[in-house]
């Protein structure tokens, strides 16, 4: 276990290095003067020059890695070009709304994933299956408007965007999870009016983990229900939803849970639409705005902080694997 | 057995769906863009975050309303014209020389903390403008010094003529005065810049009361206001970076107004919408075409000419932008110089490319309307049915503001750049100067005549009005005459809103925004 925990540290260390080296590249391939944006196009040379000589632009590249990478150790990732704030600070305002986002997607992913995997595992369950399917096929955008077409334009049953409606104070704190921080202050009206804030765009971004997840599940539980031990289990006359749930999901969740490792990457991956078509206040719609404004910092931060978020969320898949697969302890 | 069980957990699940829904029903009804705008709120959309509610710092487009809900200026422009009007100033006076204004302020005003207006907090909002050096301070760069002779009168000397100057004063990015209060309360060690990153504290008809950046922005009624107090009790602005998601938004009433980018392919739609209307304002906003003179294969002059013929522009323009758009008379818009003073006239006549002319790259920044990639991919077509091989490419601002920084980035640079852009305020220099004296802020090719930066100087420091316009005139024949860029339409400032809106006034020089202190429901 503490070789895993150790490997992965090392790894990470490795990636962020990597992920960081690769968008300063990118800023170096792509030519734009950011700082002439930021100050304006009637400002003196002058001004222009100070701005970028404040900001550290008038350095080599290599220069300005390694000083991005001596403040990046210090947990300064810098300030952005946009917002005019430091990184870390934007991070901390829309980071909360991302992990509650992904969050709440993750759940329902395993949820619906689940029931999916195991209703359709003995070849039933159809019609919910070609309905997940025809819902994870569609772009993502394009089901997210249909879904606030019916949801919010048709029927008035869910919000259209944000996280809170504007008549409601949040908590403010301590986690910037809004459901959990309605909770810990005893804000029920919070947390039912995050809830359905939430409601549609963790759907959007979930079903097409689901449907993968289930698929997986599926196919898992497919082979194990052909095993010996399986077959042992029925002839001592358990009832085969005991069979199914007691012995061979254990054994089946090891792909499973691989692919959802996997479907994290694809779901940060998913915030950016949705959280631009639900206006949801999180790191996507923040790297959008980013982005547009060769905003490298704020680049930068996102990417070391979702790459650093990809492989913690994959280490723990892993732990989860041992946990579940007592095979895995021994190898 | 099992499928049994399985069915009735998803019929659970779809039930309390259901069931959640319906009690719902209640408390979606007050969520944030969920139901039609309820008496008193306006509600508002942002594409982006603006950058910061800071008028000294601010120097974008998206965020107009919010500055100019906020704060005032000593002047500003009436709406629908390029007149000037008093607003913290009630009157002023130039001195024969144009060397010294005058400004004699308007009493009874107080900031929105109840500090009272006066002349110190000019002098001081002022001083903070030269102070923090950002973008917008240009407009103050001449000013030699500051008087308060009594406390209801300001008068600045300028160290030379700044022909501009009261225009200057007028614009949305000229200077607005600040609380000194405010400002002395968080000066911190950088002119308050920190607070005003969040915050505002004007003597405008709006307190900003919220600024959560990446979700909402929140005005709030100023009942001390000086002027005629504002119908709406609220207004709320959201950042909804999604176009379709605004649109749908609207349509339900969960939204007022789209301030801008309004697909044109959606228009029809808008128009057949019994609740909807579509209003379209004067506006400085012009559609242009740089052309890179600085390399093969357009620094000749006969292909910069046979580009102006080619694209047809007057077929395109009528295309793109319907009644929306005409092409541009002048490269300065309507209102800013009599345009029958610098006329265009480009070729009609098309012109193949003359064999062995190199491929061309025609890069364009894209907006939500989509009118900058229908407009680029139609120029592209008219090109290439004359014989050049154009490669399009989108690009954005950083990108397009880096193409200029040095000859090598310029040689590097695209052949063709779309853009649309308007002038800092009402008079030609603001235009003129940036977008094609030699290494202005908008002159993205890096246009060069030593002729027009001579004539750009005289234009700028003449107080004989009408030789002043001449010199900004001949500086713009010039530029026709090279074909550095080419100016294809004069376009419209379109909003789609609620057909409920009424008292609705726009200023040209203000784009993207309306004044809310006078908006109003019916």
């Amino acid at each position: 276990m503490t070789r895993l925990v150790l490997s992965r540290l090392a790894a990470l260390a490795v990636i962020l290095l990597a992920l960081s080296a690769i968008v300063f590249a990118l800023e170096a391939m792509i030519p734009s003067d950011p700082v002439r944006a930021m100050v304006g196009a009637s400002a003196t040379k002058e001004a222009v020059a100070a701005k970028r000589h404040e900001l550290g632009f008038d350095k080599p590249l290599p220069v300005q890695y390694i000083r991005f990478l001596g403040r990046a150790a210090t947990g300064n990732l810098s300030d952005s070009l946009r917002t005019r704030r430091p990184v870390v600070t934007d991070l901390g305002n829309f980071l909360p709304a991302t992990l509650e986002l992904a969050g709440a997607a993750a759940i329902i992913a395993a949820v619906l994933g689940g029931l999916l995997g195991i209703a359709t595992a003995r070849g039933k369950g159809t019609a919910p299956r070609l309905l997940m399917l025809a819902g994870a096929s569609a772009p993502p955008f394009l089901l997210a408007l249909a879904l606030l077409m019916l949801f919010y334009s048709k029927w008035h049953i869910l919000p259209s965007s944000g996280r809170l409606s504007s008549s409601i104070t949040p908590p403010g704190g301590p986690t910037g999870l809004l459901v959990i921080d309605g909770l810990v202050h005893g804000r029920f009206d919070v947390v039912s009016d995050a809830l359905w804030h939430l409601a549609l765009p963790a759907f959007c971004l979930a079903l097409g983990p689901a449907v993968a997840l289930g698929r997986t599940l599926r196919s898992s539980l497919q082979t194990v229900l052909t095993q010996d031990h399986i077959r042992t289990a029925r002839a001592k006359g358990l009832k085969e939803r005991t069979v199914l749930l007691r012995h061979a999901l254990r054994s089946a969740l090891n792909a499973p849970l691989t692919m959802g490792g996997l479907q994290v990457g694809l779901l940060l991956a998913g915030v950016v639409v949705i959280e631009s078509v639900f206006a949801w206040p999180g790191v996507g719609l923040y790297t959008v705005q980013s982005i547009s404004s060769t905003d490298f910092p704020a680049v930068a931060g996102v990417t070391l902080v979702l790459g650093a978020l990809y492989v913690v969320i994959n280490s723990l898949v892993d732990l989860a694997q041992v946990v579940a697969d007592p095979r895995l302890r021994a190898a | 057995m099992r499928t049994g069980t399985i069915r009735r957990v998803f019929s659970l699940v779809a039930v309390a769906g259901l069931v959640l829904s319906a009690c719902s029903t209640k408390s979606s009804t007050t969520g944030a863009g969920s139901t039609p705008s309820t008496n008193g709120t306006l509600n508002l959309a942002y594409l982006a975050d603006m950058s910061v509610p800071d008028p000294d710092v601010f120097y974008d487009i998206e965020g107009n309303t919010v500055i100019l809900s906020a704060y005032q200026g000593l002047v500003d422009y009436k709406p629908d014209s390029t007149t000037i009007e008093p607003v913290l100033a009630t009157s002023w006076d130039i001195s024969p020389d144009a060397l010294t204004y005058t400004f004699h302020l308007r009493s009874g005003v107080t900031f929105q903390d109840g500090t009272p207006f006066n002349a110190a907090a000019v002098k001081a909002s002022f001083q903070r403008r030269i102070s923090v050096n950002s973008a917008p301070a240009y407009m103050l760069a001449q000013v030699a010094d500051m008087q308060t002779p009594d406390p209801m009168t300001f008068v600045v000397k300028l160290k030379s003529v700044v022909t501009p100057f009261m225009d200057y004063m007028a614009s949305s990015w000229g200077p607005k005065i600040i609380s000194p209060k405010a400002l002395t309360d968080n000066a911190g060690t950088d002119f308050a810049q920190t607070w005003a990153k969040t915050n505002a504290d004007g003597t405008g008809p709006y307190k900003l009361t919220a600024f959560n950046r990446g979700q909402n922005y929140t005005l709030t009624r100023n009942d001390g206001y000086w002027g005629p107090k504002p119908n709406f009790a609220t207004v709320n602005i959201r950042i909804i970076p999604d176009m379709n998601s605004q649109i749908l938004q609207l349509r339900s009433g969960g939204l007022d107004v789209i301030l801008h980018s309004f697909p044109v392919a959606e228009l029809p739609t808008a128009r057949s919408d019994p609740n909807l209307t579509i209003r379209d304002f004067s506006s400085y906003l012009q559609s242009l075409l740089y052309i890179n003179a600085n390399k093969a294969p357009f620094n000749n002059l006969a292909l910069r000419k046979a580009v102006a013929a080619d694209i047809d522009r007057d077929t395109l323009v009528s295309q793109i932008y319907g009644s929306y758009g005409h092409p541009a008379g002048s490269p300065y818009a309507p209102g800013i110089l009599d345009q029958s003073l610098a006329p265009i006239s480009y070729p009609t006549a098309t012109v193949n490319a003359p064999a062995g002319t190199p491929a061309i790259t025609f890069a364009y920044t894209s907006d939500e309307s989509g009118i900058q990639s229908r407009l680029a991919g139609l120029i592209q077509q008219k090109l290439q049915g004359q014989g050049f091989q154009v490669t399009l490419k989108e690009v954005t601002n950083p990108q397009v503001y880096g193409y200029a920084t040095s000859p090598q980035t310029l040689a590097q640079a695209p052949d063709l750049l779309l853009m649309t852009n308007t002038p800092d305020a009402a008079h030609p220099d603001t235009w003129a100067r940036i977008l094609w004296g030699t290494g202005g802020g908008l002159n993205f090719l890096g246009y060069s005549n030593p002729q027009v930066d001579t004539l750009l100087n005289q234009g700028a420091s003449t107080s004989d009005a009408a030789a002043s316009a001449q010199a900004y005139a001949k500086a713009a024949q010039l530029l026709v005459a090279d074909y550095g860029i080419l100016f294809l339409a004069d376009t419209r400032d379109v909003m789609v809103m609620r057909k409920n809106l009424t008292n609705v006034e726009h200023v040209p020089n203000y784009p993207w925004a309306l004044r809310l202190g006078t908006l109003a429901r019916s």
